[in-house]
């Protein structure tokens, strides 16, 4: 029928074909963004609504709230790891405990650990785990009473998965928090994360997320955020705008239909007993926190236990994101394998009515508009250069419809930041916001292409077979301050 | 004349311990963080220091031996709002502990004991 | 489709982001000089209840300088987000002291200026403005307006009867458990906490005539409830609920038993009789730590620990392993692991 690719991209019903489908694709994400507006909307109100009758201070005296594990997984981070500690020991909430995993970490993050919090070797020949992982070396607690809330496990190299399975099977608490070793945590992030807990009725909640914010460049003082700056470099400045409207639109838009999918690695909340039930995180993709909000949403589906996800608007975490270009991309291509293998994993959801919502509605948007965008972009900008060079593009006409598109994309990217600006005192000085306003309308002629350079490349990987792990991701590290 | 140190950052605790203590004639220095503290704090000896252990930065055990370290004092009082039984048993267990009050307070237990000091 | 009407379009997006620029100045603005009114509200309301409460004799605190203070700093009846706040403040203070204080502070708050706005919201249509009205009133225990929020203990919504029947306990202490056991909807945990905590805090001295007409219940928060007050109030004669309801049918019963019994130590015969109620659990997990709390609580019973560790589930053998290996019964454990792997596995003999 076409005998070279001149002939199918100069193919009238080719052209119309793709107009209507890219027109219709793009179509159909602004409609999706817009509804997810309104349900961040009303979700960002009935959260704020619902914790004037369960306030912080309430659960704080509270005796009958459930125990919480923080488990932390570190591989050589020696040059921080203190502090990191001592911050995360610092969380208030008085059923707290705080499990550190060495994750065979060649620097000397061990010693360090075991001098400052005078760590002793513990008996652990009976200690049972239910979920399998690397081998266990040591468990350690510290022989002084302040520190009676740490434990740590000291196990062989298995991966970030590989930790927090070992940290989950050496919990004795209700619920478990993940999180990474530095991200910094808010004081009162665990008293908040509860709450759904105690308020769930006749639904269990089986996960729990918290907003994560940028804290590139920032001032930490004795482990907590003490002053936050923008990032005074433009690709973690992109970061935060894409952060604040993932987490305030997106997540909060699915958390009021009960759609969540996801709840960020870097911090959620589960109970214990769902996440043994599951068999924990798989070490053997890297979206392992995608993979197991799916799986423990399956499970639930499959026990026909009623069920929710939910996510809270505040930033509860603040991490450090990528300063270049180079481990944004490293981190993207990471993030988009693990999407294609938690797609082709969960492949069975698709359309399926036995998984209800979450097969009909959730798995296929997944798939369509989450895995596909990148895809569909990549050919929408093939599709431009083809049509383009063979004269079918009328340039003023379609130069209007780009600018229109993009003044849309403008527009969402002020909502989400008006709204972060009208429920949270982030940033609250003038000169911040036209910053991150100003990033957001520079995001899609530099940020943009960054992102979908990394997902294409993770899918080729994919594609073509090609192994590739989590990759190193450096971090410069925070400006941390003495007292 | 006696000295009492509290450290509060509820600002109504704050300014009701600190009224309960000048009227029985203490002297009377309240802040709300550690990092108010000054170099005269930590060289006078305080007959009472009356403090939270819930303070942004720092676990409360190690709040607690923090103040036992730096700060000189002959009676230590917590007053806070995590008042469980298993803190209160942590705390005790950090030694020199006068007297653990929960919230909800009834301030006048706490008058009683400064002034049979 | 042609370029004048993309032309519109673009020129109506256009203006919905000048909207938003201009809500964005707003708002920057608004919160700006509300925090720092805020602050200023806090700080004129700690100085008048530290005084109020401690007075100096010298220099008496009079109502009109109440009055006049608070109206200096904005709390006026037309700026209700002042009010609102001063309620909050009030509240959080209210809840912070019992004893003699307690009362002092209750009769200066029907002085001070709110009064009226918090009934008021009650016959709102809003179920967050009913539901925050019917909270106010409780924790600032106005128990004149008892009536009005009694018939709300049934509300189809979740937080208005919930609030409802906090007032319930907060009004009627011990008494209220005639009532609470037997309600219509379920209660969440949080509920079920702040109904024990308030109980506990407002009326510490237990009541057992209403805790015994009230185990009538078969309601499954119902039973939950009266656990966790048995559990609070460290009543030793009623553990017996606690334990009777170890084996209930219902996982969050059991859960709630287990953690509830952790409290308490147990004559010897209530602790065999929950030793034989332990085939009885039907969840391993819980079976685990049931196992603990006989284990913290009680000799060791070889028989018991014997039966156990020839059992079905693997975790639940090792714990036991492990309790009979670090209690001088080396030789029990190692016969059962020879007898798991005969020797041909092991390679020995």
């Amino acid at each position: 029928m076409w005998d070279s690719a001149e002939s199918f991209f100069g193919s009238y019903y080719i052209y119309w074909i793709s107009v209507f489908l890219f027109i219709g694709y793009g179509a159909s994400l602004v409609t999706l963004y817009l509804s997810g507006i309104i349900l961040a909307r009303r979700s960002i109100k009935r959260t704020k609504q619902r914790s004037i009758f369960l306030r912080e201070e309430d659960i704080v005296s509270a005796t009958d709230i459930p125990s919480v594990t923080v488990i932390a997984p570190a591989y050589n981070e020696g040059l921080t790891i203190i502090e990191n500690v001592k911050s995360l020991l610092s969380i208030q909430y008085p059923y707290y405990e705080l499990i550190l995993v060495n994750d065979g970490s060649k620097d000397d993050s061990l010693e360090k650990l075991i001098e400052e919090f005078d760590l002793e070797q513990q008996d652990a020949t009976f200690i049972t785990q239910p979920i399998p992982t690397a081998s266990v070396k040591h468990i350690y607690k510290s022989r002084k009473k302040k520190y009676t809330h740490l434990t740590v496990i000291d196990k062989n190299n298995g991966g970030k998965a590989d930790s927090i399975n070992a940290g989950v099977n050496f919990a004795t608490t209700e619920l478990v928090i993940f999180t990474d070793v530095d991200c910094i945590i808010e004081q009162d992030a665990i008293l908040k994360m509860v709450r759904p807990y105690l308020e769930e009725d006749d639904k269990e909640i089986i996960g729990c997320g918290g907003g994560i914010g940028i804290a590139n460049d920032s001032v930490i003082k004795n482990g907590i955020l003490a002053e936050l700056r923008l990032p005074s470099r433009l690709i973690p400045m992109n970061q935060v705008v894409e952060y604040i409207r993932a987490f305030l639109l997106g997540r909060m838009a699915w958390s009021e239909v009960n759609g969540l999918m996801l709840i960020s690695g870097a911090f959620g909340m589960y109970p214990r007993k769902r996440v043994i039930e599951v068999g924990g995180f798989n070490p053997k993709t890297v979206g392992e926190d995608l993979e197991l909000c799916i799986r423990l949403r399956k499970h639930m589906e499959e026990k026909k236990i009623p069920y929710k996800v939910v996510y809270l608007p505040e930033t509860l975490c603040w991490t450090e994101a990528p300063s270049d270009y180079n481990i944004l991309i490293r981190q993207r291509d990471r993030w988009a394998r693990g999407l294609w293998e938690t797609i082709s994993l969960h492949k069975d959801l698709f359309f399926n009515r036995k998984y209800s919502k979450m097969g009909m509605l959730y798995y296929p948007y997944w798939l369509f508009f989450e895995f596909g965008a990148p895809i569909v972009e990549f050919l929408g900008v093939i599709c431009i250069i083809a049509f383009g060079l063979l004269g079918w593009i009328h340039w003023p006409f379609a130069i209007l419809l780009s600018f229109a598109a993009y003044l849309v994309g403008c527009v969402f990217s002020t909502i989400a930041i008006f709204m972060y600006v009208k429920s949270f005192d982030h940033y609250t000085k003038p000169k911040q916001v036209v910053e991150l306003l100003l990033a957001a309308y520079l995001e899609p002629f530099y940020y943009h292409p960054l992102l979908l350079f990394g997902q294409m490349k993770g899918y080729y990987k994919k594609l073509f077979d090609i192994t590739s792990g989590w990759g190193t991701m450096t971090r410069k590290g925070f400006k941390i301050t003495k007292s | 004349m006696r000295k009492v140190l509290v450290i509060q950052e509820d600002i109504i605790i704050l300014k009701i311990l600190e009224r309960l203590v000048k009227l029985n004639n203490f002297e009377c220095r309240a802040i709300r963080s550690l990092d108010a503290l000054n170099i005269e704090d930590q060289q006078t000896n305080y007959d009472f220091i009356i403090t939270d252990i819930l303070f942004e930065g720092i676990a409360p055990l190690e709040f607690v031996a923090q103040i036992q370290e730096i700060l000189l004092h002959k009676n230590l009082l917590i007053v806070t709002n995590m008042g469980q039984d298993k803190i209160k048993q942590e705390i005790f267990a950090l030694r020199d502990i006068t007297g653990f009050y929960a919230v909800p307070i009834d301030l006048d237990e706490i008058e009683a004991i400064i002034q049979a000091y | 489709m042609d370029e004048t009407t993309i032309l519109y379009f673009i020129a109506v997006v256009f203006s919905i982001l000048v909207i938003y620029w201009i809500s964005i100045a707003v708002s920057l603005t608004y919160r700006r000089n509300r925090t720092a009114r805020l602050e200023k509200i806090e700080i004129t309301f700690a100085d008048i209840v530290s005084r109020y409460l401690y007075e100096d004799p010298k220099k008496p605190l009079t109502l009109t300088e109440i009055t006049r203070t608070l109206r200096n700093v904005g709390i006026k009846e037309k700026n209700k987000n002042n009010i609102q706040f001063l309620i909050r403040l009030m509240i959080r203070t209210q809840r912070t002291i019992v004893g003699s204080n307690f009362y002092k502070l209750q009769r200066l708050y029907t002085q001070i200026p709110p009064y009226g706005v918090s009934v008021k919201k009650i016959s709102s249509w809003n179920w967050y403005r009913q539901a925050r009205g019917i909270r106010e009133l409780y924790e600032m225990n106005q128990s004149q307006y008892f009536d009005e929020i009694f018939k709300y203990r049934n509300d189809k919504n979740i937080y208005v009867r919930r609030e409802a029947q906090i007032a319930l306990v907060v009004f009627l202490g011990w008494e209220s458990l005639r009532f609470l056991p037997y309600l219509k909807r379920n209660m969440t945990l949080w509920q079920q906490i702040k109904i024990v905590e308030k109980l506990y805090d407002l009326y510490p001295k237990p009541e057992l005539k209403w805790l015994h007409r009230a185990y009538k219940t078969d309601r499954l928060f119902g039973i939950k409830l009266l656990m966790r007050i048995i559990r609070k109030y460290e009543l030793h004669a009623e553990t017996g609920y606690i334990v009777d309801n170890l084996n209930h049918e219902d996982y969050e019963v059991r859960e709630t038993a287990i953690y509830c019994i952790k409290t308490f130590a147990v004559s010897s015969s209530t602790m065999e009789y929950i030793k034989n109620l332990y085939d009885d659990i039907p969840d391993a997990t819980q079976q685990g730590q049931l196992l603990d709390y006989i284990y913290q609580n009680s000799e060791i019973d070889l028989d018991f620990y014997m039966r156990q560790l020839y059992g079905t589930n693997d975790d639940l053998k090792l714990s036991i392993a492990e309790i009979l290996w670090n209690n001088g019964y080396k030789e029990k454990v190692q016969e059962f692991y020879y007898e798991q792997y005969p020797n041909s596995v092991l390679n020995v003999g």
